[in-house]
């Protein structure tokens, strides 16, 4: 009795989030002129969340991962209601920012809200902050103090950064490592250095967010450079041991394209900063430079931590069943996406598929079926290196139903040899298609 | 004894009814959708784009044999080749004919 009443209570925390529907005319008013370029079939009336929902499932988080199972969670599972409980009003996406910092993309290409995951799928969207999520009984407090019930959790809060000492201020050496203020703000510093000037860029030690997309910003800096501070340099200070990932590609660009602008350093440990002197303290020396790309060690979001089931990697991430993402401390609770502990790289594209695997497990469960016994996931991604061409990067993942984890497949794990113009056209369309796929 | 088999076959109507309304219950995933959906990433949910070439309502031995072509290495060393090298032909099969069923 008491879980159908706190049901009620989320259902009116969803509603009082809605004074927003008064917003959705306006919405309706400006996609009207895209409707115009759709095929009839595509436009369909909004679909409301279920009246007699089945199950009941809240989402924390709406980026690639919790954005994904949201929406296949509704499209998938027979009446169930989701509720998707976000931070922000509009997600940006990491994915592509880097080209920000060179001036080819402008934050708004990377802007995508949550209006279509309500008004196709009848996702609950309600925006706020979640402060303690109650493993044992699946219920979540926000901010403002309500609580919200359901049957099941999928924590999907990305990532989470390591204190660095000495980063007082941390504009003064951005991460822009996750989409925002930080990122146009790394553009407008780097803009601004001298044309002889001093950048750094670290990498931190994996497992991070997004395995190329240091060496990619580094390469794409170090193009950008070239024709915009002739005589600059670009130190980039890895603290692995090696290129992690695409070794072939970047050692290329790195030792070669692009060996008169990065100076490449491995093995770097930070251990402090000194924001006003623009100084960089590493286990082989001190770095001054005009520009810092401080890009922090990871963990997963703090919500997993507190929650009590970052367990693995030393208490930074959460171990999952990878069959259905289900915390292995905490069954009620799914992990997915950056912030779980697999096999699998940490990054948005395999986020969305970890998410699909998550939903129909889900689905299949609330029905009394077991999960899917041999899932499938795939890794892809584009990486610049240059302005105007890429490379690129995959994998597809087996489950391995002995070691009970996901296994990349020999003959799919593979980067492209060398890059080129078409592979950065294509990544343009990868990337509309990737969002279009969670988003849309 | 006509009694007894009366109630055998109102038993088995009953077990009749029971077993198809279970088996409506169990399309909740039906087989090769998980599977097709490290498709949509590229070429939009259900494979019916935005994307890449639109995947839903070909054939299933169309989207098998374009595929196998890929997999041979025919159409180059490309990201779709590495991809489809990462399922087994029953996967392939499997998840090929689940598309086609999108209209």
């Amino acid at each position: 009795m008491q879980r159908r009443s706190f049901l009620w209570n989320s259902a009116a925390v969803g509603l009082m989030t809605l004074p927003q529907l008064a917003r959705a005319d306006d919405d309706s008013k400006r996609k009207k002129g895209d409707l115009k370029n759709q095929k009839p079939s595509t436009a369909s009336a909004p679909i409301a969340p279920p009246a007699v929902p089945r199950a009941r499932v809240i989402v924390i988080g709406g980026g690639m991962a919790g954005a994904s199972v949201a929406k296949y969670l509704r499209l998938w599972g027979n009446a169930v209601d989701v509720t998707l409980v976000e931070r922000n009003p509009q997600y940006l996406s990491n994915i592509m920012s880097s080209l920000v910092l060179t001036g080819q993309r402008t934050m708004s290409s990377l802007t995508f809200g949550y209006e279509l995951l309500k008004s196709r799928y009848g996702v609950r969207v309600v925006f706020g902050d979640v402060v303690e999520v109650d493993p044992v009984r699946a219920r979540v407090r926000l901010a403002t103090g309500a609580w919200l019930e359901a049957d099941r959790i999928v924590m999907a809060p990305g990532i989470e950064f390591d204190a660095v000492p000495g980063l007082d201020d941390v504009n003064l050496m951005p991460h822009a490592w996750k989409a925002g203020a930080q990122t146009t703000l790394l553009a407008k510093q780097l803009a601004a250095m001298p044309a002889n000037g001093v950048a750094v860029l670290t990498i931190p030690k994996a497992p991070y967010r997004c395995p190329p997309g240091p060496y990619e910003r580094a390469c794409l800096i170090a193009d950008w450079m070239k024709a915009n501070k002739p005589r600059a340099k670009l130190i980039v200070l890895d603290g692995n041991l090696d290129i992690v990932t695409e070794k072939d590609n970047f050692s290329q660009a790195i030792f070669g394209l692009h060996a008169n602008v990065i100076d490449y350093r491995t093995s770097v440990e930070i251990s402090s900063v000194d924001t006003r002197q623009m100084m960089v303290y590493t286990n082989y020396g001190a770095i001054k430079a005009d520009v810092v790309n401080l890009i922090p060690t990871q963990r997963a979001g703090g919500l997993v931590a507190s929650t009590g089931i970052a367990t693995a990697n030393g208490g930074r991430f959460a171990p999952v069943d990878v069959l259905s993402y289900a915390s292995t401390v905490a069954p009620n609770l799914h992990v997915i996406g950056d912030s779980s502990a697999t096999t699998q790289p940490k990054a948005g594209h395999i986020a969305n598929q970890e998410a699909k695997v998550c939903a129909d497990a889900m689905a299949r469960t609330f029905e009394g079926q077991s999960p899917d016994a041999a899932p499938v996931t795939n890794s892809a991604c584009y990486s610049t290196i240059t302005r105007t061409q890429a490379s690129w990067l995959t994998a597809v993942f087996q489950y391995d139903p002995v070691a009970r984890v996901m296994v990349p497949v020999a003959a799919s794990a593979a980067a492209s040899v060398g890059w080129k113009s078409g592979n950065f056209k294509q990544m343009n369309q990868w990337f509309d298609a990737l969002m279009a796929d969670t988003f849309a | 004894m006509k009694k007894s088999s009366g109630r055998a076959l109102a038993f088995a109507i009953l077990v009749a009814v029971f077993s198809a309304g279970a088996s409506a219950q169990v399309t909740v995933s039906p087989p090769g959708r998980l599977l097709a959906s490290n498709c949509f990433q590229c070429h939009g949910t259900n494979g019916k784009g935005p994307g890449f070439e639109r995947l839903a309502g070909k054939s299933a031995n169309e989207l098998f044999s374009e595929m196998k072509e890929f997999q041979s290495g025919k159409e180059g060393d490309n990201i779709m080749a590495r991809h489809v090298s990462g399922f087994s032909d029953a996967q392939l099969r499997a998840l090929a004919q689940w598309l086609s069923t999108q209209r």
